[in-house]
């Protein structure tokens, strides 16, 4: 096992409703997705984001993207209109989770950096 | 098996405007959709009407009208636009003036209006209906109701359909949902109709409006595949191939910048949505959890396999109400010491704001560079920055004492630590809250007409 952020083993692409934040983590391969949905859990994400996230944390499998959805309520000072945060509409939120730390297998971590070459190469 | 192009030609107000006309050039489109409209937007228009009953729509439709016509014209492109805003008939009247000018009649325009909820809250909330505040519970408006400066509802397509059935060549609209700028043309050209025969394919159109709505959002722009793309500086805007039984291929403008690929549109599937089982929009609920995405090609991505269930019976309405002011300031400050100097800077803010005894509701300083984005998941490194920015921002309820917070920011530049660079003072800005709720959608006296052009 090896310590290793996320963004070695995931995209992630987040966004505002009012205030409430939403995060797309994209796994880069099944193997990862399916590691992402034992790993991650509200309480960690909320821990992650600490002071940050007032409200509660909900996770949405989607299976047939090997993604998930994360919502954090009450989580962008009131929403782009009246919040005092620079960013005002949630986009650094999702690059923001990229930095959390897991503890994964050396296997699933060089699986995903060979899907990261595939993938980001044209 | 009937296919229909439709494309995206602009994402916000602001928006690019290169990327739409040469989509019209050369996208080989059908209809294109463009989206000029956000919650702030609409009570900033909703203000500007009513300082002069002729303005209220997105300005910029006539400048972008005068280079987009003469390409759509032509070749029979369709524009659904909801760049009415405020005051879709006035828009529409001024298009009117910019295809007299050019010579391009005969044509109709399909206005859309009536998503202003605001003449007649009253009305429904007499007849026992309460505005449940959808983020915070609360339980109806009684305590914001003088503050109340919008409602707009998020309409569905019924009133596109409609014009489109009664022969309009563009379409104008208010607050429509942004969806339902690609919902409406999907569901005239295929037939689809609001019934549980065709949950399915208007759960498609519902997903493919949602995939495109936001234009360079799926073509990599604000995308993790960023180095990937291709010209960013010549991005195209997203097409979508449709088909009768609802399957769709994204693409791009031809000989465009940018690019689409499955790790594109998952990103923007997944954008600002918050339960994926239930997208809820006023046409129809979408279901992403079984949808299918291939590569089936260079910058084209398939999407098949869409479910859905039918229209709810509410529409979203968003009320804005004035909540106070904001005032912000900003110092950058260069090495040797520039975190400690943040941090004198932050001290000396705080001392001020308590001689003055200015009372925020909320204050929030950030370390450009080092916090202002990360927050509390970030830790502080003591290390040597080169530079680091202060920014100060306050909420309070009058606009002077808004404005101390500038002021203050401002004196820092010569008050503060040696080095201290400013830019240009940020004016204070009122702050429209917004309190998001739902309508009974009979309640919605949505309208539109035909706006002949000879």
């Amino acid at each position: 096992m090896k310590k290793v952020q996320l963004k070695e083993l995931a995209y992630a692409r987040s966004g505002d409703k009012g205030d409430v934040c939403n995060v797309g983590i994209m796994a880069k391969t099944r193997n990862v997705y399916e590691f992402l949905v034992r790993t991650i859990t509200p309480e960690k994400i909320k821990a992650y984001y600490e002071g940050m996230v007032k409200g509660d944390v909900e996770i949405y499998p989607l299976p047939n993207i090997d993604s998930l959805q994360i919502v954090l309520r009450q989580s962008l000072g009131g929403g782009a209109t009246c919040t005092l945060r620079f960013d005002q509409t949630g986009k650094s939120m999702g690059p923001v989770l990229l930095g959390m730390v897991v503890e994964a297998d050396e296997a699933l971590i060089d699986e995903a950096a060979n899907a990261s070459a595939a993938i980001e190469k044209r | 098996m009937k296919q229909v192009n439709i494309g995206s030609g602009s994402a916000y107000w602001g928006d690019m405007l290169e990327p739409a006309v040469e989509m019209a050039e050369r996208g080989n489109v059908q209809y294109i959709g463009f989206d000029h409209l956000a919650e702030l937007t609409m009570a900033l228009l909703n203000r500007m009407k009513l300082k002069n009953p002729e303005m209220g729509y997105i300005p910029d439709i006539i400048p972008w009208m005068k280079k987009l016509l003469p390409v759509t014209v032509p070749r029979g492109i369709k524009m659904v636009t909801d760049a009415g805003g405020a005051n879709p008939l006035q828009a529409a009247r001024e298009v009117k003036k910019v295809i007299k000018d050019l010579n391009l009649g005969p044509m109709k325009i399909g206005v859309v209006s009536g998503d202003d909820v605001l003449p007649y809250l009253d009305d429904i909330r007499r007849q026992g209906f309460k505005f449940t505040n959808l983020d915070t519970g609360e339980e109806d408006i009684d305590r914001i109701k003088e503050n109340i400066v919008a409602a707009n509802a998020y309409t569905g397509a019924d009133e596109i359909i409609a014009e489109l059935k009664n022969g309009a060549d563009m379409i104008i609209t208010g607050r429509v949902s942004d969806n339902a700028l690609y919902v409406g043309p999907l569901m005239y050209e295929f037939g689809w109709e609001y019934t549980d025969a065709y949950v399915n394919q208007i759960a498609a159109a519902v997903t493919i409006g949602h995939i495109i709505e936001c234009a360079e959002c799926v073509t990599g722009g604000m995308s993790n595949m960023w180095k990937a793309s291709e010209r960013p500086w010549e991005i195209g805007f997203p097409i979508v191939e449709v088909f009768e039984n609802g399957d769709a291929i994204v693409t791009k403008t031809p000989d465009s910048g940018g690019i689409v690929n499955t790790w594109t549109v998952k990103e923007h599937l997944l954008y600002e949505v918050i339960d994926p089982h239930n997208y809820l929009m006023p046409d129809g609920i979408a279901d992403f959890s079984a949808i299918k995405l291939e590569d089936v090609g260079f910058n084209r991505v398939k999407v098949s396999n869409f479910s859905g269930k039918k229209r709810p019976d509410t529409l979203k309405l968003c009320i804005g109400y004035k909540d106070g002011y904001i005032g912000e300031g900003m110092v950058l400050l260069p090495a040797p010491d520039a975190l400690e100097k943040a941090k004198f800077c932050d001290k000396w803010l705080r001392e001020r704001f308590k001689i003055l005894g200015v009372e925020f509701e909320e204050l929030r300083i950030d370390y450009i560079g080092v916090n202002t984005l990360y927050g509390e998941a970030g830790e502080i490194e003591d290390k040597d920055y080169n530079e680091v920015g202060i920014r100060v921002a306050g909420k309070a309820r009058t606009r002077q004492e808004a404005e101390t917070v500038r002021r203050e920011a401002t004196h820092l530049w010569t008050m503060g630590p040696i080095g201290s660079s400013f830019g240009t003072p940020m004016k204070v800005r009122p702050v429209i809250k917004l309190w998001p709720t739902l309508v009974p959608r009979e309640a919605v006296r949505t309208e539109s007409e035909l706006m002949e052009v000879k």
